[in-house]
């Protein structure tokens, strides 16, 4: 019998059977489960619990604070990581300066400590645990030099010793605080009262989202019409993704993934519509853009197709703008070695090509100033979502 | 073992004397930390700190160090590297240049040993008389 998958987005149900995929926008007065039940209730009826393959983005993220010794190697290395296990919210910490540091007020998830090799000792001492003492925190993992493993233990409550992420040779060793992360986001997903409820309709583990399109992007050039170097972008309801080549970025990180992913907490277009329109209103090239796009900037505050079309298409601008040399704060990628823009994710149900286009023109032209644009390719139907879906199935989950 | 974080900093690919420097250390019996070209200064800081080393030794062969390394007394000051020993060698200046122009000008940035257009073995017995002095 064929199998059902079922991705959970924050605003959008996705299902897809065999020989076509559907989508129901979500009624958020019901939960997730009633909701699905309600509007797939027959769907289910026709598959058996072990053919039901779900994941979700729904209400996940997992907020981090990183304390490293060095920018170029702890805190970038641990940033890498984290972003490639699915945590969205991450803030960092040089340990030279923790103590003019500010301590996060809200509840953090998982603090991971990091620096030097293996080898050297003495790196942390009683100013990390006068910090710590100020954090609340639900999780801690410490991933530096094993020779202050102990200390640490001693003096940190339910610290959690995984092996350096710093090899001998200064490069990166993410393996385990990898798996270690992405247990905690799988977690935090399933633990979630709302998809708990899910297992009622599978017997297969519920994996996230972004752990899905990650699987299936080493696929994408044999089954798209895409050349690498590519990026994907999945903007969503509450977030944009961006999965995107490592050839992209000169980071010197040696590492054994060649993808990457970065996520914009805030650049949803219905959940974080408002972090969206105030992102763009304080974009130098938006009042250029929307004059381009034939509309005022009086678009951003109705509640119309039209609307939520100039939305969408910012949001693939700011994306962009956010990922480009103009934008140090995130990660650089060298855009004009882009070979190709592949869209996924809700925008492509509302989206055109030609809309699409224009857009990813309007910033070669004006942001890069170039004249040549990647191949845009528009994943109409969830494709990669299903690829990475059907590639997970034979796997033996490794989380939980 | 003395530690040696090298590279060659800048936008600088001389990748054959960064290796020949790599051995030639790894050979004199120094554990070598090699970050390659095109590397920057702060990089170079970071790796210092990240293995406690106890030289950093930065070469340059396109005479753009100059450029490069003036911030080498902040960036020092952002740590506690004051038992570290500073060296750069290669081409240090675009075009003709004066020995006694350029040592003092990179001692002043902060480098306690320069070698500018100096056989890669003389400099390292320099190196390694110096550390020995410092005992």
């Amino acid at each position: 019998m064929s199998k059902l998958l079922i991705d959970v987005g924050s605003t959008y149900f996705k299902v897809c059977e065999e020989t076509n995929i559907t989508q129901h926008f979500r009624d958020f007065k019901k939960d997730i489960y009633e909701d699905l039940l309600h509007k797939c209730g027959d769907v289910f009826s026709r598959y058996k619990k072990e053919d039901v393959f779900i994941c979700s983005s729904a209400n996940g993220g997992l907020s981090t604070l990183i304390i490293g010794l060095t920018n170029s190697f702890s805190l970038k290395f641990a940033k890498n990581i984290a972003f490639n296990s699915g945590i969205n919210i991450i803030d960092t910490i040089l340990y030279s300066k923790i103590e003019e540091s500010k301590v996060p007020l809200e509840l953090i998830d998982v603090v991971i400590v990091v620096g030097g090799i293996d080898g050297i000792s003495g790196v942390f001492d009683e100013k990390l645990l006068t910090y710590l003492q100020k954090v609340q925190y639900s999780n801690i993992v410490y991933v530096g030099t094993v020779q202050d493993a102990n200390y640490l233990s001693s003096h940190i409550k339910s610290l959690k010793v995984l092996g350096n992420i710093i090899t001998g040779k200064l490069h990166v060793n993410e393996l385990e605080l990898k798996e270690y992360l992405t247990n905690l986001y799988q977690a935090d997903i399933v633990g979630k009262e709302d998809i708990k409820h899910l297992y009622e309709f599978t017997s297969n583990q519920i994996y996230s989202t972004p752990y899905i399109v990650n699987r299936s992007l080493p696929l994408i050039d044999a089954n798209f019409e895409v050349v690498n170097p590519f990026i994907v972008v999945d903007i969503g309801g509450a977030t944009t993704d961006i999965h995107y080549s490592r050839d992209l970025v000169r980071d010197n990180i040696l590492s054994d993934s060649e993808y990457d992913r970065l996520v914009f907490k805030k650049l949803g277009v219905y959940k974080s519509k408002e972090t969206l329109v105030f992102a763009a209103k304080n974009n130098e090239f938006v009042y250029e853009l929307l004059a381009y796009l034939n509309v005022t900037e009086n678009i951003l505050e109705e509640e119309s197709e039209k609307a939520l079309r100039v939305l969408m298409q910012l949001s693939i601008f700011l994306v962009l703008y956010k990922v480009s040399r103009l934008n140090p704060l995130y990660v650089t990628l060298h855009l004009e070695l882009l070979k190709s823009i592949v869209l996924t994710g809700g925008i492509t149900k509302v989206l055109s090509y030609a809309e699409v286009e224009a857009i990813i023109t309007f910033f070669y032209k004006k942001v890069m100033n170039l004249h040549s644009l990647p191949t845009i390719v528009l994943d109409y139907d969830y494709a990669i979502w299903t690829l990475g879906m059907k590639n997970n199935e034979h796997k033996e989950p490794k989380c939980l | 073992m003395k530690k040696v974080v090298t590279g060659v900093v800048g936008n600088d690919i001389h990748v054959v004397a960064n290796r020949l420097i790599d051995i030639s250390l790894q050979a004199r019996g120094f554990e070598v930390f090699n970050l390659g070209v095109n590397t920057s200064l702060e990089e170079f800081i970071d790796a210092v700190v990240e293995t406690d080393a106890d030289i950093l030794l930065i070469s340059s062969l396109n005479g753009e160090a100059e450029g490069w390394c003036r911030d080498l007394q902040f960036l020092r000051s952002e740590y506690d590297l004051k038992d570290v020993v500073f060296v750069i060698g290669g081409n240090l200046a675009v075009g003709e240049a004066k020995e006694s122009d350029i040592i003092p000008k990179y001692k002043s940035y902060g480098f306690d040993l320069v070698f500018h257009q100096v056989d890669l073995n003389t400099g390292l017995d320099v190196l390694e008389k110096y550390m020995s002095e410092l005992k």
